[in-house]
């Protein structure tokens, strides 16, 4: 956990990079259930998460530049855990929100958004909230 | 049809030891010795369902028979017809009847040991006193002695039904009934060899928690995938537990913390928990990783061996060099084995190092083209 520079409020976050390939995928999946599952998550939204990691990457992998390195950076934000995942990509297209992909994701995670920067790095953003309120800290 | 199913058995395995009862000595101990066998060919869904309170009471005491006697006069004084349910156990019993008297005969042949046993106990063998009466003539005889092994089976063989019951209470968990089953009648054979009938205890009540005990041994050692150490395994089941009471009471699944704090451990330890359980079941590692479309584990594993081609030439090469006269076959190892130049082979061998060149060209040039005439 790192503090980020110019924010007004101590945040922490965590970022995990791989290489962009779905073999590494077990890796941040294993990563996402063992953060949530610290960050007081019921069991149900731990397995939630895991998935919704899965299948944002899984969207991202499908155009993302071979040997890149994906990131995934994960924030607490007020009472919900932010994942942010972004690779940089060939076409640089937003994922098309009318797939079965992306209504998996936002089942699974509530609130989903994707963003394309200029130099055509595609960035998937999950909200998921949690449920049984804060936990211990 | 749970509770009907429970009489139906008493009724057929009466009907069985009735003429049993006319014919005394050595047709007892074969009735005892059929109990297993005839049980064995009442399908599955006719037996008695383990679930089923009443029944498992009545048939825990059933490994001694007194309680099924008393039961089985109520039905046959009640109704003096042919049942159809009493046709079919009739018909059943004439099916099993070729092993019926396989066992008689064995009886028989047994002469003096099983008479001795028949003496010995005055009442049924199958009851609570005639298995008592039975052991404690199994602690008299000689371990290692025909009459001891013989015995011995015959208390194993009447308890079976016991086992099968305890075993079926496991079944549906993953495990094939009849390993279950094989691995409880172990735990049998373990507490016929260790009753001790002065103990004063019956031997179903020693018998169970043995018999249950190797199941759970069984659980416990095969039926995980990856083995992991029993408190990994019995904190698994009670994370299990624990969950399902939180999920009723919360109305959602609970939190690590408060699992923790359910089950007064460490949350350390609960997350252990968790991940152990993922060691319960393997995937094969021809599954896909992610998606159909992704490789399986198996394909991404392993490369072709850049050596494999050589290994065709080296077994053509073989019988070839074999034929070679032993004075080029000696130029040939000390040049290209022996490293040595062909000046220093020329010494060696006794010729010039022109020679040496010349029957070297001549000697690769032979070995290529046969080569390439077998290829």
């Amino acid at each position: 956990m790192s503090q980020i520079a110019g924010e007004p409020a101590t945040q922490d976050f965590v970022e995990v990079r791989l290489p962009a390939a779905g073999a590494y995928l077990s890796v941040l999946r294993t990563a996402t259930a063992g953060l949530a599952a610290r960050l007081d998550f019921t069991l149900d939204e731990i397995e939630d998460l895991r998935i919704a990691v899965d299948e944002a990457c899984a969207i991202l992998l499908q155009q993302a530049v071979p040997g890149s390195v994906l990131s995934c950076v994960f924030r607490l934000v007020d009472d919900s855990l932010e994942v942010t995942v972004s690779a940089p990509t060939t076409d640089g297209h937003a994922p098309a929100r009318d797939t079965f992909a992306w209504t998996v994701l936002s089942a699974l995670a509530g609130k989903v958004s994707s963003a394309v920067d200029e130099d055509k790095t595609v960035s998937i953003s999950l909200y998921k909230q949690r449920g049984a309120g804060p936990g211990p800290a | 049809m749970r509770t009907g199913d429970g009489p139906v058995r008493d009724e057929e395995r009466g009907t069985r030891e009735l003429p049993a009862e006319g014919t005394g000595g050595s047709r007892r101990v074969g009735d005892a010795v059929d109990g297993p066998d005839g049980i064995d060919g009442i399908p599955e869904q006719a037996r008695p369902h383990p679930q089923e309170d009443s029944v498992e009471l009545g048939f825990l005491d059933g490994g001694q028979r007194d309680r099924e006697g008393s039961v089985q006069s109520t039905p046959l004084d009640g109704r003096n017809g042919v049942t159809p349910v009493r046709a079919e156990a009739r018909a059943r019993r004439r099916a099993t009847g070729g092993t019926m008297s396989e066992h008689e005969r064995n009886a028989e042949g047994d002469g003096q040991g099983t008479q001795s046993v028949q003496q010995a106990t005055p009442h049924n063998a199958q009851d609570r006193s005639g298995a008592r009466a039975m052991f404690i003539e199994l602690r008299e005889l000689k371990d290692g002695s025909a009459e001891y092994a013989d015995l011995r089976n015959k208390l194993v063989r009447m308890h079976l039904p016991l086992v099968e019951h305890l075993a079926r209470r496991f079944r549906n968990r993953g495990e094939p009934l009849d390993d279950l089953t094989q691995v409880a009648t172990i735990g049998l054979i373990k507490s016929v060899d260790r009753f001790d009938p002065e103990r004063g205890v019956e031997f179903s009540t020693y018998a169970t928690p043995t018999v249950v005990g190797e199941i759970k041994r069984h659980f416990r050692d095969k039926g995980w995938a990856v083995r992991v150490p029993r408190r990994l395994q019995e904190l698994r089941l009670a994370l299990t537990t624990a969950t399902a009471e939180l999920s009723q009471q919360h109305g959602r699944s609970p939190t690590v913390h408060e699992l923790a704090e359910k089950l007064a451990i460490s949350e350390e330890e609960v997350l252990e928990g968790l991940e152990s359980a993922n060691a319960y079941s393997t995937l094969s590692l021809d599954v896909p990783d992610t998606d159909d479309e992704s490789p399986a584990v198996a394909d991404t594993l392993g490369a072709e061996d850049e050596a494999l081609e050589g290994v065709e030439y080296r077994e053509s090469l073989k019988p070839l060099l074999e034929d070679l006269p032993p004075r080029e076959k000696r130029i040939l190892l000390l040049r290209f084995f022996g490293n040595m130049t062909q000046s220093q082979i020329a010494q060696e061998v006794g010729i010039s190092q022109m020679h040496v060149s010349r029957l070297l060209a001549r000697t690769l040039a032979q070995l290529r083209e046969k080569l390439l005439v077998e290829e």
